[in-house]
């Protein structure tokens, strides 16, 4: 048998070389970061998209469409809900905003302001310290109000962000099996079988994974405008801008632990300041429906939807989340769980694969 | 046919298919595709070029696929950890090999080393299950022929085994 004789040498200096060029190739990339860190974002949002809309454009194909006719479908499709929706919520998240920020500089403030200085006079005989109190968090509120409404208000100038991520999109899903070769094209042969496999293992079950955790937030958002639309039924609608509340819960259940939480505390607040009669109770109810949201999420949806693969300890939630708000602030913590599941599933499959496979 | 809105959709003859496309209509496996569905096939299949002596498999690696020989020659050997290299067979253009691996990842049972430098084709499982999901009927012909050529096998091997148990029969009655 004949075999291909590489000298150690020339080996070794090539195994230096190739880390030489990886170092440098990382070196640049932390350069450049702050300049491609938006086309970066484009590309994530883009890919994550694609991942999702993916099992549905080839759903289409297997029933006779022509895969860019069935992109095209789909997109259409969704981009019209989006519009519709964007139509609907915006002009009504400035309205919120507007209108928390009249709640708060009205009588609901003075009154607070009366009640907690009578608490801090009978308790420590000094009612100043509840009017700094009170001017500190008034003035917290504004700023972070101001910066919420400017954001909202200056929606235009991320048209071209909004314009481009569904091109990319399209591309992504179109051309997926084009991409695929021309890295792998790039792969020595002794790696391909070995690359191949364990890019085909960890692509399925990062898309299984992605899959499942939209499909796990997009029923956690309706099950959680369902509750708190019965509540506004029996109630005499106290919670104003539920779809809103429920949108943004269903998004939060993105991070484990946590995300709960971020959907039940703007409910709790936004019906506080809408100061309806019996606030308490309807508090009560509030928990209740986010309670149950995450009982039958947890127990029901969960597991059926959400790949086991990728399960992590509490602990390893909450520092990836940590370290996702530092690197890239909400959006950080949103991805940082799914982000930390995709490079656990590729370590995984990669030490299997250099396991398996003979690479001498 | 003249009509040039026709030209372009009229159905290719086999001599009109490109190189690749060739080769692949002559594998028993796609030999039930049709030129449009070939040209499907021929935008999953990976192209590599092997020099003399480089392994394209080893022996005990998950199995991942089937590859076609379109230039060179390729020899599958078995490499037991601790026993003597045995050639099994000699394989030419146009010749196919590791094909029961497009069925399960079972580790594969001998090796495959280029006699010569060689241009092969590899078709692989995941793409085959990709292709079962997104063209059905595509995927369902190739997975029947596949069947017919894993039958076939089964029936030359139970051949052979008849033989062998009626050879062993007639020796122990001489």
């Amino acid at each position: 048998m004949n075999k291909v004789s590489v000298s150690p040498v020339s080996q070794a200096s090539k195994t230096i070389w190739r880390i030489f060029l990886i170092i440098l190739g990382m070196a640049f990339l932390f350069l450049i970061f702050p300049y491609i860190k938006m086309v970066l974002l484009m590309l994530v949002i883009a890919w994550l998209i694609s991942v999702i809309l993916n099992p549905l454009v080839d759903y289409l194909e297997s029933i006779g469409f022509n895969r860019t006719l069935a992109i095209l479908t789909i997109m259409a499709i969704i981009l019209g809900g989006i519009i519709a929706l964007i139509a609907g919520i915006i002009p009504a998240l400035i309205k919120a905003v507007e209108s928390i920020s009249a709640t708060l500089q009205s009588d609901l403030i003075k009154n607070l302001t009366i009640q907690l200085e009578q608490f801090f006079q009978e308790k420590f005989n000094n009612p100043d310290l509840a009017r700094d109190l009170i001017t500190k968090a008034e003035q917290i509120g504004s700023q972070l109000l101001v910066k919420v409404a400017g954001f909202l208000k200056n929606a235009g100038s991320y048209v071209a962000f909004v314009g481009i991520v569904p091109i990319i999109t399209f591309f992504m899903i179109k051309d997926k099996r084009l991409f695929k070769r021309a890295l792998i094209a790039q792969v020595p042969n002794r790696y391909f079988e070995l690359f191949l496999n364990v890019l085909q293992k960890v692509d399925s079950q990062v898309t299984k994974y992605i899959q499942g955790q939209a499909i796990d937030a997009l029923i956690v958002g309706l099950l959680s405008v369902i509750g708190l639309f019965i509540i506004n039924l029996v109630f005499d609608n106290p919670v104003p801008y539920f779809v809103i509340i429920g949108m943004i819960a269903g998004v939060a259940n993105l991070i484990p632990y946590l995300g709960p939480y971020v959907g039940a505390v703007p409910a709790i607040i936004l019906t506080v300041l809408n100061n309806p009669a019996n606030v308490g109770y309807i508090i009560f109810w509030i928990i209740v429906v986010f309670i149950l949201v995450q009982l039958i999420d947890n127990n029901l949806v969960s597991p059926m939807v959400v790949s086991k693969s990728v399960n992590m300890h509490p602990i390893t939630v909450v520092i990836a989340v940590v370290i996702g708000g530092n690197i890239a602030g909400v959006f950080g913590m949103l991805f940082a769980v799914p982000f930390w599941g995709i490079i656990k599933v590729t370590m995984r499959e990669v030490s299997w694969g250099l396991r398996s496979y003979k690479l001498k | 046919m003249n009509n040039p809105l026709w030209e372009n959709i009229s159905f290719k003859k086999k001599s009109e298919l490109s190189d690749i496309m060739q080769i692949l209509s002559n594998v028993p496996i796609f030999s039930d595709l049709d030129s449009k569905e070939l040209s499907e096939l021929e935008k999953i299949v990976y192209h590599r070029k092997y020099k003399k002596g480089e392994p394209i498999f080893r022996m005990g690696d998950p199995g991942l696929g089937m590859y076609i020989i379109v230039n060179g020659a390729v020899e599958i050997v078995e490499e037991p950890e601790n026993g003597e290299i045995a050639k099994l067979a000699e394989l030419g253009k146009g010749a196919f090999f590791g094909d029961l691996a497009l069925l399960d990842e079972e580790p594969r049972s001998a090796s495959a080393i280029a006699m010569v430098d060689s241009d092969i084709i590899g078709f692989f499982r995941p793409d085959l299950m990709d292709l079962v999901y997104r063209k059905p009927r595509m995927g369902i012909k190739i997975l029947w022929a596949l069947s017919r050529v894993v039958g076939e096998r089964l029936r030359k091997t139970n051949e052979q085994l008849t033989n062998l148990q009626r050879e062993m029969k007639a020796q122990r009655n001489e």
